[in-house]
């Protein structure tokens, strides 16, 4: 456990320059530093190590690296998306609390790489406390000379900013990410044409995640099969898991790929006593939900989870037990999309508040024998008509929720009333009496 | 670009890569629909309706910003596109209002149209609707903003083609408006295009509204006249009377736009001092008549007061048409006279054409470089100023030798501020710079100038660019010294090899040069013209008050006791019924076939749109008349086809470049510049309601700098020549520039 992003984590003084660097940190640097690191050494070692992108989609990082057209002239940048807004997601927090240097240096490779002499970490807009960590971090950096012009007479530059959003969830879409950081309305752009080809200012960029950019020193330190042997196959290394909701200790946890997700749940402490798993989001609020019984089988990685038929997502771990009325967290949940759509296309901006507004009906008591079709039918029409990705993780919980406690829902219509919270009521009614 | 071949809706079809699908759609004639692409704009791919199934891939793709791949196999009707197109349209008619039946845009929405296609029946949607308030643009645009579907067409056509972003999307999500950010009212002059790329009935004309369906009217196909342009032009009328004006595609001279004044103008044809009726003042009262005897009162003043036929005058404003033009003129020479003019608002006025350009409309917007002198181009000649900007967007740069530096919709290189009475030596300089960087053999007339810094860095940019454009524009044409200016312009263009676009023009001149509309020989021009021994007037379509130069001196000689005046006219101006003797009603723009000759000297003939009201009659047909009782041979035309077969057949009368005289001028002394406001231009442009309240109508402001400011004692607010000042750093030293839409004072 906590053997890549999190490695320093019990020792004193994580977020420190010294920490850092005592235990290994900025070794790869300097060695592309002294020329002894080519790309293509670097990108064939990421291919090697199987790590994917940790900001939810999971797409192969040397691969993607590979995509830079690193010789083409002008510009080129290098973005972390650390705007990490995901419901129930928490640990590229802790990373740039605990461990900022490894971003650092991770963002600063991925620059050598591409030839980008500029990257910037775009951190999201309440993470005050880490955003003073990571700009402590980088005068720090600035000032051991790892980071500027022509750095240590390498021929090698660059510089790193860092940008604070201002609190848009869609702002963790790259593309709306890369319009935020403009100086433009944080709106998804349309694909193609994709960063890599005209990114930031219209220059080729790379967004990786801050989990991604974090882990590629250790990667290329320790090696690429090392960090492929920490995990399964498809799902190299570790992963960083918040686990949220009914548990006993809702934390971040930095475990192996392939780890059983009854066991990621004991780590958590376990559920509160005398309750039953009733139901797991895996990857953030944006993936559908398993029942409980399909989540004790899963174990944390892409291929198992996609089995269970959910996604990894971000690793985001929302654990629900048996108290959990699944239409008000629905009704939550469908909120949160409606109220954070940018409103630029039109199944999103409006089909959300169309979900929302009949999810409220129904917890209103108001609810209609057609509205579980009619909701089930707008997220249908929802889904893959949009831009970005956020009209599918508005439409997501909708079906699956639906489809796995319809029970609830119709309940719910019926009786203008919750029936797990009467179920719920009428059990403590009894153990008080 | 690679060819490539595509299967669309089962037909093989070749496009280069990179193509969009809907631009091939659009070409082989497949109909997908679409709300926010719009062929002039960028692509946004917001509104989701033009999604098209592409076989091997899962979702299906916007056909606006999907590019073309050689191979791809494209559905734009199989159930996969139908289905999310369907789904996009209920999406888009849960909030719209549907109020067809009280939308201006109704019978014309593209909503409406794709919805009958692709919408259902019956709604499933039984949530409230989003309302959205409006905050008022202006004096043009009617805004419905609970109407709006986010399309963006209006932004983008902001940001893109007016160069002024004043509407933007504020808010997010469902709370997302379409509105401007200030709530002063839209400033672009071409701000009436955002109601003709409104899909729906949110922007819809505010002198339009509920003035009639669309289906009820009858459009016509024309030209606009207020430029040198010559826009093209759907009239729409109702009942006899235009409605409205929309623009019509033509991509060699307008595009798809058309500016505010070309679009709205047509407001002034329903105004209430429209000349309907014959009149004839007889003892200093004005008695209605018919036009029998109104005609016969005419000629018998003409015969009676130009005794000899050089006492005749005949004037026209530039807006007349070709047609008008060369009957005019034909009678005029038929009756003896060489008195002949059109351009009735210049200082100094050559004996043949104006300099001919040497640059096409449409080459305009491939220039490296620009020099504009004498002209705010944006207020001016919108559609050639939508040119300049477009080469601006590919790199092109501007600089400009301007009295007052205006508010281009482009950002300009350098500007160096001229006082008119300082024009001429600094181009002086501007040439002696060229001629020294050049190598050239230095000129007698600048050999003594050494250029400033700034006409060197003009010279320069003039030098380095390899396909350049000189913009001369209509501010020279109250410089007393515009002959030699024109002149050294033209020098300054040889000898650096730059195009010349000549705008100091407007309207319709190109016809009146095509038709020598100007004295030759002993004739007299718009200037020499009033002296004691014209004492016969032929007017058409002046207005003494605003279109001379000297209006005081034209307005002093009409009102004379023994001058008779024959005016031909669509309005009872205040000032012609003081000066005329006789009002002849004339059909306006629209109501009378005619032709254009626009910048590039092409040559465009329209109908009539309407009736013209009233017992008022085509200008062409009264001139036919007047000539018949004149007893003047060779003018009876059987139709205004004739006239133009015959008046194309002229040639233009070349300027002798050595004419100029150069004036002396005391160049300390503080200068007016007295410089109409775009909707101040013509009769009928004066006259409409919407467009004189919009805030270019509006514009009324002396413009002058502190130092000036206190050598002549104004401060800001103060009333100069009537109008109010305002003190900027902005204009040139020794010189108070007045925008204006009043009448020419100074």
């Amino acid at each position: 456990m906590n053997e890549v992003c999190f490695k320093n984590l019990d020792k004193e003084n994580p977020a420190s320059f010294a920490t850092y660097e005592a235990n290994g940190g900025y070794k790869v640097w300097r060695k592309i530093l002294n020329g002894e690191l080519t790309p293509d050494e670097i990108i064939s070692e990421l291919k090697t190590s199987g790590l994917r992108g940790r900001g939810g989609a999971g797409f192969p990082t040397g691969l993607k690296w590979s995509f830079m057209p690193r010789n083409q002239e002008g510009q080129k940048y290098v973005v972390c998306n650390s705007d990490e807004g995901e419901p129930g997601t928490c640990h590229d927090r802790d990373i740039l609390r605990y461990n900022p240097h490894s971003v650092i240096e991770g963002m600063a490779i991925a620059g050598f790489v591409m030839n980008a002499t500029v990257g910037y970490n775009y951190i999201r807009g309440e993470f005050m406390e880490p955003y003073y960590r990571f700009e402590e971090a980088l005068k720090d950096a600035y000032k051991a000379g790892l980071l500027g012009k022509n750095i240590q007479d390498s021929a090698i530059s660059y510089d790193l900013y860092t940008h604070l959003g201002a609190g848009a969830y869609i702002c963790g879409e790259e593309t709306a990410l890369l319009e935020s950081l403009e100086g433009k309305k944080g709106q998804p752009r349309f694909k193609p044409p994709f960063p890599a080809n005209v990114g930031l200012f219209g220059k080729p960029t790379t967004i990786n995640n801050t989990e991604t950019f974090a882990s590629v020193p250790e990667i290329l330190s320790r090696g690429g099969q090392w960090f492929a042997d920490l995990g399964v196959e498809n799902s190299g290394g570790t992963k960083c898991f918040s686990v949220t909701g009914n548990v006993k200790n809702p934390s971040n946890f930095e475990v192996p790929m392939g780890t059983p997700f009854s066991k990621l749940l004991e780590l958590a402490g376990g559920l509160k006593e005398g309750r039953k798993l009733k139901a797991v989001i895996p990857g953030g609020s944006s993936t559908p939900l398993l029942p409980a019984e399909t989540a004790m089988n899963m174990t944390m990685d892409y291929d198992s989870i996609a089995t269970a038929g959910s996604m990894l997502g971000a690793g985001s771990v929302i654990v629900m037990d048996d108290t959990t009325c699944m239409v008000k967290t629905l009704t939550r949940l469908a909120h949160f999309y409606y109220d954070e759509s940018c409103g630029q296309c039109t199944p999103c901006r409006e089909g959300t508040g169309w979900l929302y507004r009949m999810l409220q009906r129904i917890i209103d008591g108001n609810g209609q024998e057609e509205d579980l079709d009619l909701l089930l039918s707008v997220g249908e029409k929802i889904m893959g008509n949009t831009i970005c990705a956020l009209g599918d993780a508005a439409a997501t919980p909708v079906e699956s929720f639906i489809k796995h406690f319809r029970e609830e829902f119709e309940y719910y219509i019926q009786n203008g009333k919750s029936m797990v919270e009467e179920q719920h009521n009428l059990i403590e009614e009894a153990a008080s009496v | 670009m690679s060819e490539i071949e595509i299967e669309i809706d089962g037909h093989l079809v070749k496009a280069s890569q990179g193509d969009s699908i809907i631009s091939i759609a659009d070409r082989e004639g497949i109909d997908v629909p679409r709300f926010c692409y719009h062929k002039k704009l960028s692509v946004a791919a917001n509104c989701r309706m033009c999604l098209v199934d592409i076989e091997g891939v899962p979702k299906a793709q916007p056909a606006c910003s999907t590019p073309a791949a050689n191979g791809m196999k494209i559905n734009t009707k199989n159930d996969k596109a139908k289905f999310a197109q369907k789904a996009v349209m209920e999406f888009l008619l849960i909030n719209h209002p549907l109020d067809c039946p009280i939308c201006d845009q109704g019978g014309e929405c593209e909503l409406q149209d794709v919805a009958m296609e692709y919408g259902s029946d019956v709604s499933k949607f039984n949530l409230g609707k989003r309302i959205v308030p409006d905050k008022g643009i202006g004096a043009l645009i009617q805004t419905d903003m609970t109407r709006c579907i986010h399309c963006t067409r209006c932004v983008r056509f902001g940001a893109e083609v007016a160069g002024i972003v004043e509407m933007g999307g504020t808010g997010r999500g469902e709370g997302v408006k379409i509105e401007p950010f200030l709530t002063e009212g839209i400033q672009s002059e071409l701000s009436g295009n955002m109601i003709d790329v409104c899909p729906v009935g949110a922007l819809t004309s505010k002198p339009f509204r509920y003035e009639a369906r669309t289906w009820q009217m009858n459009a016509v196909q024309s030209v606009a006249r207020h430029d040198l342009v010559g826009s093209n032009i759907y009239t729409q009328s109702y009942r006899g009377k235009v409605k409205r004006v929309v623009a019509r595609d033509n991509d060699s001279i307008n595009e798809t736009w058309i500016s505010d004044r070309d679009r709205f103008s047509y407001e002034g044809l329903n105004h209430e001092s429209r000349a309907l009726k014959p009149k004839i003042k007889v003892d200093g009262e004005w008695q209605e008549t018919d036009w029998q005897q109104a005609l016969q009162f005419a000629v018998d003043g003409i015969k009676n007061n130009a005794i000899n036929p050089d006492q005749l005058g005949v004037l026209a404003s530039k807006h007349a048409s070709l047609e008008e033009f060369y009957l005019m003129q034909k009678l005029a020479r038929k009756f003896g006279s060489e008195n002949i003019d059109f351009r009735l608002d210049q200082t100094q006025l050559s004996t043949g054409s104006s300099l001919e350009s040497s640059i096409n409309l449409s080459e305009i917007e491939s220039v490296d470089h620009a020099l504009i002198i004498g002209s705010y181009t944006r207020l001016e000649q919108p559609m050639i100023n939508h040119r300049i900007r477009k080469a601006t967007l590919d790199g092109a740069s501007v600089n400009t030798m301007n009295s007052k530096n205006f508010d281009f919709n482009f950002k300009t290189k350098c500007d160096a501020l001229t006082a008119p009475q300082k024009l001429l030596s600094a181009l002086q300089s501007v040439l002696k710079a060229v001629h020294l960087k050049t190598n050239q053999d230095t000129p007698n007339d600048v050999s003594d100038v050494t250029p400033s810094e700034i006409h060197n860095i003009i010279a320069d940019d003039l030098i380095a660019s390899a396909n350049g454009v000189i913009v001369l524009g209509e501010h020279l044409n109250s410089n007393p010294n515009s002959l030699a200016i024109i002149n050294l312009i033209e020098k300054i263009a040889s000898a650096t090899n730059l195009k010349i676009a000549n705008i100091t023009i407007s309207g319709n001149s190109h016809s009146a040069e095509k038709v020598n509309f100007i004295p030759s020989g002993n004739g007299l021009n718009a200037i020499s013209m009033f002296n004691d021994n014209t004492k016969a007037f032929l007017l058409m379509d002046v207005d003494s008050e605003y279109d001379f130069i000297d209006s005081k001196s034209a307005q002093g000689h009409f009102s004379k006791e023994d001058v008779f005046v024959v005016a031909l006219s669509s309005f009872e101006n205040q000032s012609t019924l003081r000066s005329a003797d006789v009002i002849l009603p004339m059909a306006s723009f629209y109501e009378s076939s005619g032709t254009h000759i626009n910048f590039d000297g092409l040559v465009q003939s329209y109908s009539a749109s309407v009736k013209s009201p009233g017992e008022s009659k085509p200008g062409w047909k009264i001139i036919k008349v007047m000539a018949d009782l004149l007893d003047l041979q060779g003018l009876d035309y059987v139709d205004s086809t004739q006239v133009k077969e015959e008046a194309l057949q002229s040639s233009k009368v070349k300027s002798s470049v050595d004419e100029a005289n150069i004036q002396s001028i005391d160049d300390s002394q503080v200068t007016t510049h007295w410089q109409y406001a775009p909707y101040a231009s013509d009769s009928v442009t004066r006259r409409a309601k919407a467009l004189q309240e919009s805030n270019v109508g509006m514009i009324n402001r002396a413009y002058v700098s502190k130092m000036t400011a206190h050598k002549i004692g104004l401060s800001d607010d103060d009333l100069y020549l009537g109008v109010p000042v305002s003190i900027e750093e902005s204009v040139a030293v020794d010189c108070v520039f007045i925008h204006t839409n009043q009448a020419r004072r100074a």
